[in-house]
């Protein structure tokens, strides 16, 4: 038998006292497409980026084709043999696929007085493309390709640098469409007939069964199984339950007895953004949390940007307390009491280099100054004050800039800074990314606590998230809601959302 | 993880820059005598009014995370407009609003065309800038406009005094104060800051960014006409090159201010302001020729964004700590 | 076959070409028909005399703008360019006036140019500096310089030198100093198109974060094209002592608006909302042209500052249209 393409035996990575991984063994055999599954968090990420180089593990031993290796930055890994395509990659976007490719290769030591030979550089990507198959039309723009040759590209100039032997690509069909998804794979099928091994990060349980030969399910920072896909079929694993594991822990609040919900705040009925999603209907009530749980790419983003106003739908209607509601501006749907805790809060919640005070008022001046424009200082430090008791801010340093704080005192900054709109509907989107534990509790508590007096909508990649926190769930799939009860159980909702269907 | 810095933060930088002011004071007085004089700080705050001014209007777009090259033509053409309108015999206050006017029709248009329609900003107002102070040789091809100055009171505003100061630094300060209400304590301020330092999470917030974008270039250019209006009241007549020298010392005063205090504020630029204009006169005292102040200006504004850089700041803290490790034990 | 994966190309290359060569070339156009107009209207516009001055400022802006136009075609800027050619030109004069010769007088001319290129690049690649402020800054200081070697007036040049031999010289209606200039700017369009280098500054403007992820050292490239700008910035400034006769402490700004405008204009042809050589060279001469008609014509020049200054805003409109459409979809934040 041939040697394994890579093996890692025993891989641990801390960061601080946090252990990111527990000894992880993992091997991939030449010309194998090997996926890595497990929720956010599960440690597949960090995986990654120690084979790539990005990281430096802190213990064990990987070795490439039987020989130990040892990677202090991406370009080591590199010239050793493997290549990683990260999840957004960075193209110019005025030049063609050809010249991104060899973008820094056109000639032999990168001068930057070299001879500019396009022509070469088409024959080179000729060359490339025979040996790796794939309908592309190289010589366009990257800026106008679709996302799939934009993929494309990316992949090809990862290959194209050295004797590449392992491959790694991060969630690489999330922006994709079905049609796209195929032209991709099928490259993926050509560069492991060639010998190439892919190790391919995805959620999607589907693509799992279509293109893989092997997957790995990671889960707390280990891995809890590999399983052939043939295996895995013939015997019915439940990889939710592998995926999951047993208990959801201590850290989410008690859900709101049925008879406390109310009237509807927001009723969505066949809203549509094109290429983001469709036809989408749902209302959130007053007393309940409504969870939406979707991939990356699935369109949860975009749907909580166009009911906040920041990105119009084009088609369908939404009323809010009855009445009618199509905003142009996050500031009119402010007005009328919508409120979006944003997925990126530090670029989209935050003024990071301003104080607590600054930050909490900012979505609501009206309430924050006098008729004539001046601010209610010992009001507003005072109203802080109490906000930042009432979020538990740690410590309540409301005069330091948020930069400062600590990811989840920032969550709870932007909590703050809601609270302090009294709205009628907050709309969460990935609430406790780069959040802590201790914090991550305080925050679900927090959601609960508004849910009693307004309308809580949970946007999350993470399904657990969802679950454990909402009073009814929906799915989204690809832009579109996947049909099933409200009450679905855990597994349902999980492959609700990674598979479009919730039973397999 | 955070370095303290030995560039002090909040308080003790408004007590480092007395400090500064203190020694330069010396220093020139030192060279001197006749800095201490009366007339030499008559002279300096009537100084310190016009170039404060353009500096403020500069604040606000450097706020927003802008530049506006323009303001240095438009004061050019705004003080044409007053020109031709004293020597038409209409009233002061006339005169001067027609230059306000122009002031805020040229900021809107750059605020327009940069905030909505999303042309880049430097070279935007490079083409209006130019285009402006064109326009200030419409209405007399080019000549000085000099009738009706002495009759029509404008000279009084560099002669008068109150309380012992010119009136121009009466007004300076006056100007200064409502900017820093407008701009630390009132909501409209805080829609700035948000626009300039995150522009996402102010649109997120219900902030109308583009409107306080193109409100930044309309109070650049109108800080631009008031500064000019001091000029042609020192001056006593109107030229087409009357604003030309605003430029290079407003950029240096809000990045020197900037820089000395932290970050852009009103109280920033104002210490800018003054710092310049003490140093530019205090050279000129000593004799030095009028064609050093801008290379002067220039060093100092190259000074200030150096010191702003936060990577610089950290070579400097390091080599301080290593010339003199004994004092800097205060880390946290 | 890849028409499966993109049903959009075929539609898009009809009208899309047609409106390429147009948009390519316009600007030729233009300047053809500016100068039958010129012409037309004062026939001794096109006098040998005429012609040969308008080529001689043509050659002296030219090599002033060619490294401001690779600057901003890496999207960067460089406003201190002129003022290093004042104080290159004062320079030289003062070192004339010394007794110096013309070939020490040039050489400390074009050092105080690379010098002040390399400060600007230094302090904008190296340090990652705003590149307005600091060559502001960097201007104001050579300004300064220049107006102090003169105490505030200019220089007079009694010695003749090679410099003026190449400008005064024509060969009928072509000075000298044209012939050097082509040259240069052929093989900088050699440069520009077919060697690594320029292909890496169109894509340091486009995407500096890819290039350096390539290895490529967009720092090294940015600091070469600022030292690039003060050095040939210098050269003009010594074109021009050799040219007037004389030192000018103040000619700087006479260029400023002039130098944006033809790199801007410039670069509304060949490559759409990119400055490119090419494009520069033509937008030049259709400034010197228009120049020189509107003196002919008996134009103030403030009215031709002003017809400047609309060209340069419709140039960055037709450009940021030209890149919308490209295709950057911002996000509807308001940015």
């Amino acid at each position: 038998m041939a040697l394994p393409a890579l093996t890692a035996t025993s891989v641990t990575k801390r960061f601080g006292p946090f252990v990111a991984l527990h000894d992880i063994d993992f091997s991939l055999e030449p010309g194998e497409i090997h996926a890595l599954l497990g929720v956010n968090g599960a440690g597949k990420s960090t995986f990654i980026k120690i084979l790539s180089g990005i990281h430096v593990k802190d213990g064990g031993r990987i070795e490439l084709a039987g020989r130990e290796v040892h990677f202090h930055s991406p370009q080591d890994a590199i010239r050793a043999g493997i290549a990683t395509v990260q999840q957004h990659p960075e193209l110019v976007p005025d030049i063609s696929g050809y010249e991104n490719i060899f973008l820094g290769r056109e000639s032999e030591g990168g001068s930057l007085f070299a001879r500019m030979d396009r022509k070469a550089l088409e024959r080179r990507g000729q060359a490339l493309l025979k040996r790796f198959p794939v309908e592309i039309d190289l010589s366009r723009k990257v800026g106008e390709m679709p996302a799939v040759e934009r993929e494309i590209v990316a992949i090809l100039q990862a290959l194209a640098g050295e004797h590449i032997r392992v491959l790694i690509l991060d969630e690489p069909t999330s922006t994709l469409t079905e049609v796209e998804k195929d032209i991709l794979f099928r490259l993926m099928a050509n560069l492991r007939e060639s010998g190439i091994a892919i190790i391919y990060i995805t959620h999607r349980l589907d693509e799992v069964y279509e293109i893989a030969d092997r997957f790995s399910v990671f889960r707390g920072g280990r891995r809890v199984a590999t399983v052939a896909v043939t295996e895995a079929r013939e015997e019915r694993l439940s990889l939710a339950e592998l995926m999951l594991g047993e208990t959801l822990g201590e850290v989410f609040p008690e859900k709101n007895a049925a008879p406390s919900r109310g009237e509807a705040v927001l009723e969505v009925r066949g809203l549509a953004r094109d290429g983001a999603f469709e036809d989408l209907t749902f209302a959130a009530r007053r007393g309940e949390i409504l969870g939406v749980f979707g991939l990356v790419g699935s369109g949860i983003d975009e749907l909580s940007k166009a009911l906040f106003g920041a990105m119009p739908p084009d088609r369908g209607a939404m009323r809010l307390l009855g009445q009618e509601a199509s905003f142009s501006s996050p500031g009119e749907a402010l007005a009328r009491g919508i409120f979006l805790v944003p997925g990126d809060r530090r670029s989209e919640g935050l003024t990071l280099s301003r104080s607590s005070i600054f930050n909490m008022t900012l979505a609501k001046l009206d309430k924050a100054s006098r008729r004539g424009g001046l601010m209610r200082r010992p009001d507003n430090l005072r109203a802080a004050r109490r906000l930042a008791e009432e979020v538990t801010l740690q410590p309540p340093d409301i005069g330091a800039p948020v930069g400062r704080f600590s990811g989840g005192n920032q969550q709870k900054v932007v909590i703050a800074k809601g609270l302090y709109t009294e709205a009628e509907l907050y709309i969460f989107v990935e609430p406790t990314v780069g959040v802590d534990i201790g914090a991550r509790s305080r925050i679900y508590g927090l959601m609960r606590e508004l849910s009693r007096k307004a309308a809580v909508i949970v946007m999350s990649t993470d399904c657990d998230e969802v679950f454990g926190l909402a009073d009814r769930t929906i799915a989204l799939y690809r832009g579109k809601r996947v049909p099933a009860p409200e009450d679905m159980p855990r597994g349902d909702l999980l492959m609700a959302g990674i598979l479009g269907e919730a039973h397999t | 993880m955070m370095k303290s810095g030995l560039l002090p933060h909040g308080a003790g930088r408004v007590l480092a820059f007395l400090g500064l002011v203190a020694v330069m004071a010396t220093l020139f007085t030192l060279a001197e005598p006749r800095f201490l004089s009366q007339a030499n700080f008559s002279a300096m705050t009537r100084h310190m009014a016009a170039n404060g001014l353009a500096a403020l209007g500069l604040t606000f777009v450097v706020i927003v995370r802008r530049f506006d090259l323009s303001f240095a033509g438009v004061a050019c053409f705004a003080a044409m407009t007053i020109g031709f309108a004293i020597a038409g015999g209409l009233p002061l206050w006339v005169a001067i609003g027609s230059g306000i006017l122009v002031g805020v029709v040229a900021g809107a248009v750059n605020g327009i065309a940069i905030s909505h329609f999303g042309l880049p900003d430097i070279v935007t107002t490079i083409a209006t800038g130019s285009i402006a102070a064109g326009m200030a040789f419409l209405y007399s091809g080019g000549r000085t406009i000099f009738q009706n100055f002495f009759t029509s009171g404008i000279i009084d505003l560099n002669d008068a005094r109150v309380l012992g100061f010119s009136v121009s630094f009466v007004f300076l300060i006056a100007i200064y104060a409502c900017a820093w209400v407008l701009m630390h304590r009132t909501r409209y301020g805080a829609a700035f800051y948000a626009t300039g330092e995150n522009p996402v999470s102010a649109f997120y917030s219900g902030i109308p960014t583009r409107t306080y974008t193109a409100l930044a270039f309309v109070a650049c250019a109108v800080g631009a006409v008031l500064a000019v209006v001091l000029i042609l009241a020192e001056s006593g007549t109107a030229d087409t090159n009357e604003g030309a020298n605003l430029l290079m010392p407003a950029y240096a005063a809000v990045f020197l201010g900037a820089a000395l205090m932290g970050g852009t504020s009103v109280l920033a630029t104002l210490s800018g302001t003054f710092l310049i204009t003490m140093l530019l006169d205090g050279f000129a005292l000593a004799g030095m020729p009028y064609y050093y102040s801008d290379g002067i200006v220039s060093a100092i504004l190259l000074g200030g964004v150096l010191l702003f850089d936060p990577r610089v700041r950290d070579i400097l803290d390091d080599a301080v700590r290593f010339l003199i490790p004994k004092k800097t034990e205060t880390r946290r | 076959m890849t028409a499966a994966i993109s049903p959009a190309v075929p539609e898009r290359t009809g009208p899309a070409l047609r409106s390429n060569l147009i948009g390519r070339f316009w600007l030729v156009a233009a300047l053809l028909a500016m100068i039958a107009i010129f012409g037309s209207l004062r026939p001794e516009m096109l006098e040998p005399g005429n012609v040969a001055t308008i080529l001689r400022s043509f050659a002296i802006m030219a090599t002033m703008t060619l490294g401001l136009t690779w600057v901003m075609a890496a999207g960067k800027i460089d406003v201190s360019f002129m003022q290093v050619a004042a104080l290159s030109n004062m320079i030289a004069a003062a070192l004339l006036a010394a007794g110096h010769g013309w070939g020490v007088a040039s050489a400390a001319g074009l050092g105080a140019g690379l010098i002040a290129g390399a400060v600007n690049g230094l302090l904008i690649a190296g340090l990652g500096l705003p590149p307005l402020i600091v060559t502001i800054a960097t201007g104001g200081i050579c300004a300064s310089i220049a107006a102090a070697l003169g105490k505030g007036t200019s220089i007079r040049i009694a010695e003749h030198g090679l410099l003026t031999d190449l400008l005064t010289t024509n060969i009928g209606p072509f000075p000298l100093v044209l012939f050097g200039v082509l040259l240069v700017y052929a093989i900088a369009w050699v440069f520009q198109e077919r060697l690594t280098f320029g292909h890496y500054m169109y894509a340091i403007a486009q995407s500096e974060e890819a290039v350096i992820e390539a290895g490529i050292s967009s720092r090294r490239l940015l600091i070469m094209l600022f030292v690039l700008t003060g050095g040939l910035s210098a050269l003009a400034g010594l074109f021009l002592a050799a040219s007037l006769s004389s030192g000018q402490p103040m000619i700087g700004a006479s260029y400023f608006i002039n130098g944006l405008t033809a790199v801007l204009l410039g670069g509304m042809m060949i490559h759409i909302g990119k400055p490119n050589i090419i494009g520069t060279a033509v937008a030049i001469l259709f400034l010197a042209v228009l120049a020189s008609g509107a003196a002919l014509l008996g134009w103030a020049d403030w009215k031709r500052q002003i017809i400047q200054g609309a060209l340069l805003l419709i140039g960055i409109a037709v450009a940021v249209r030209a890149n919308r459409k490209k295709g950057g979809h911002h996000a509807e934040a308001g940015l």
